[in-house]
């Protein structure tokens, strides 16, 4: 690909106009050419010179305000600039980039696409991420799973023997990834959630899962109720799960006794621990993480 | 362009004596634009990447007994409060990295909002760099060749002996090439695009490591990929670092065709004729 030499003229601006023609052919498609000069009257070349001195002046200017508009307002702190700055509007231009993100994520899943599986060999610690604030597992006697928002009207109560006896148990061996950034493989057994909603059909219109649990208190004990919604077409994904099993154990309140859904495709924070209520809606319902300024769909 | 007539008949009447200035055109238009962008984009990428970085860090060990930090990143913090002086009082050692190398801890929400604004901007300004590349044909003068070896490392040699022949007050003369770039700067032009690519590459694997899963495979796993997009991170630091230093070095025209375009330096290079 080296030219050097090859396309040596000099450059006196006195050359005919054929010689510089024949050397471009003589060159490679990949070859280096000398760069176009021109002749510019030295007032022009002020003239421009100043423009683009301006232009890209002007454009810095507006790029250090737009970074001190999207800045979090602790970083500004941080930097000396006490005063508020942050505004709806903000707010706003971040969620519509975020939608963006979402709208992008949701055109990249495919029900038929399976997430990849491992083998048992390859099974990583999973950390219950509760931080030492691992719920009372006094909840799980009296557990049950309820229906709501299904094509019948009624509201059905299930509890972990009826679900595990009525639909059969799939397993696999597939990557948690939080939205934190660490992930882990994990040997999952449970009822896919497909067979549910072909078991209790959800209302025509609807196109959402709210999805509840029994974990509703933060760390220091008071109410925090945890709630998350689902788009049905990740919901009827062979690979997400109602999860009674973790490592071939049944679950234990670290991993959301006595069932937890597990939706591979979907970041950690939407994989809901003892989950206690499914509601099938038409709307969008509201998600407590996307209320915290994450995003909503979390499909990865 | 705003010629008044008095000045095209000045212009004209004077233009045996003064002819034009000969100058080459260096950068193209869009090169430039997506140039300067990409010092906005890409601190807004650092800054919010170090912040998404607290929340999982790449590098851990294993908890401190006394105070539970298991952050590499936190450890140099307590490092530079101990050390470094002034920062003996700073109130919270461990957040030091975070406090000053990002948009600041405990902001993962925001960091990851930020983060994929300016990852999308990045895109695109990428495809506007590549265009600019091919409209004004200055890819030609990044592909790496195979003298650039033996090219790269006389670089080398003239960068390392500098400062001894400074202070020896020593000649010593830069190596001379009749092409746009040396051989080092062509390498380091051409990797910059290159690890850009690769950090978009990464991204998506990180973004999306299922629906994306073949590319996971390609950098060795999630794991292994969100090592390679922290890495491809100091690239763009260690490049930046000498590049500016350089820029500032090699004197104004440098720059300033970073924003003009053109540069008054016509060393090699063929006349298109007089533009206006």
């Amino acid at each position: 690909m080296n030219n050097e030499g090859k396309g040596d003229i000099p450059s006196t601006g006195v050359e005919p106009e054929v010689k510089s023609v024949s050397v471009k052919k003589r060159q490679s498609f990949f070859g280096e050419r000398p760069l176009p000069a021109i002749e510019k009257a030295p007032r022009v070349l002020r003239y421009r010179s100043r423009r683009d001195f301006l232009v890209f002046g002007a454009s810095t200017l507006a790029a250090l305000a737009g970074a001190g508009y999207l800045l979090p307002q602790d970083t500004l702190t941080r930097l000396g600039v006490l005063q508020n700055m942050n505004s709806p509007a903000m707010e706003w231009f971040l969620n519509k980039a975020l939608r963006i993100d979402d709208d992008v994520a949701e055109a990249l899943y495919s029900v038929n696409r399976r997430v990849p599986t491992y083998t048992k060999s390859q099974i990583t610690p999973l950390k219950n991420n509760y931080n030492g604030a691992t719920p009372d597992p006094g909840y799980i006697p009296a557990w049950k799973l309820t229906l709501d928002g299904l094509a019948s009207g009624l509201n059905i109560s299930l509890d972990i023997r009826n679900l595990l006896t009525r639909f059969s148990v799939h397993e696999q061996i597939t990557r948690l990834v939080c939205v934190e950034g660490w992930s882990a493989i994990a040997w999952w057994a449970g009822l896919r959630f497909d067979d549910l909603l072909r078991a209790y059909p959800p209302m025509s219109q609807a196109k959402w899962a709210r999805v509840e649990s029994s974990v509703n208190l933060d760390a220091s004990g008071n109410s925090d109720p945890y709630f998350m919604s689902l788009d049905l077409a990740t919901a009827s994904h062979p690979q997400t799960l109602l999860a009674t099993h973790f490592n071939g154990q049944p679950l234990t309140v670290d991993h959301g006794a006595p069932l937890r859904l597990l939706v591979p495709v979907k970041l950690g924070l939407k994989n809901v621990k003892a989950v206690t209520k499914l509601t099938y809606v038409a709307e969008e319902p509201r998600d407590y993480w996307a209320e915290r300024g994450y995003s909503r769909y979390d499909g990865i | 362009m705003s010629h008044s007539t008095s000045a095209c008949k000045t212009s004209t009447s004077t233009l045996p004596e003064q002819p034009g200035v000969l100058v080459v055109r260096k950068h193209h238009f869009l090169v430039r634009w997506s140039h300067w962008l990409n010092v906005a984009i890409l601190l807004g990428l650092i800054l919010s990447g170090i912040s998404i970085y607290w929340a999982s860090p790449v590098y851990q060990h294993k908890p401190d007994p006394n105070t539970g930090n298991f952050d590499v990143a936190a450890d140099i913090g307590i490092w530079i409060c101990a050390h470094v002086p002034g920062q003996h009082h700073y109130s919270s050692p461990s957040d030091w990295i975070y406090n000053h190398v990002s948009l600041g801890p405990g902001m993962l929400a925001l960091a990851l909002r930020l983060h994929w604004l300016c990852a999308y901007l990045f895109m695109l300004n990428g495809m506007v760099y590549v265009a600019g590349l091919v409209r004004g044909g200055g890819w030609r003068s990044l592909l790496p060749r195979w003298t650039d070896l033996l090219d790269a490392l006389k670089m080398f040699r003239y960068y390392v002996g500098f400062p001894f022949a400074k202070l020896a007050r020593r000649q010593w003369l830069h190596p001379r090439f009749n092409t746009k770039y040396n051989a080092l700067q062509r390498a380091a032009y051409f990797s910059v695009p290159v690890a850009g690519f690769l950090s978009v590459a990464t991204g998506w694997e990180i973004h999306k490591p299922m629906q994306l899963h073949w590319l996971a495979a390609l950098f060795g796993g999630y794991n292994a990929a969100r090592v390679w997009h922290f890495w491809l991170m100091w690239v763009y630091i260690l490049f930046v670092v000498p590049h500016v230093i350089l820029v500032f070095a090699d004197g104004w025209d440098t720059s300033r065709s970073m924003i003009v375009g053109w540069s008054a330096r016509v060393g090699r290079s063929e006349v298109v004729g007089n533009e206006q």
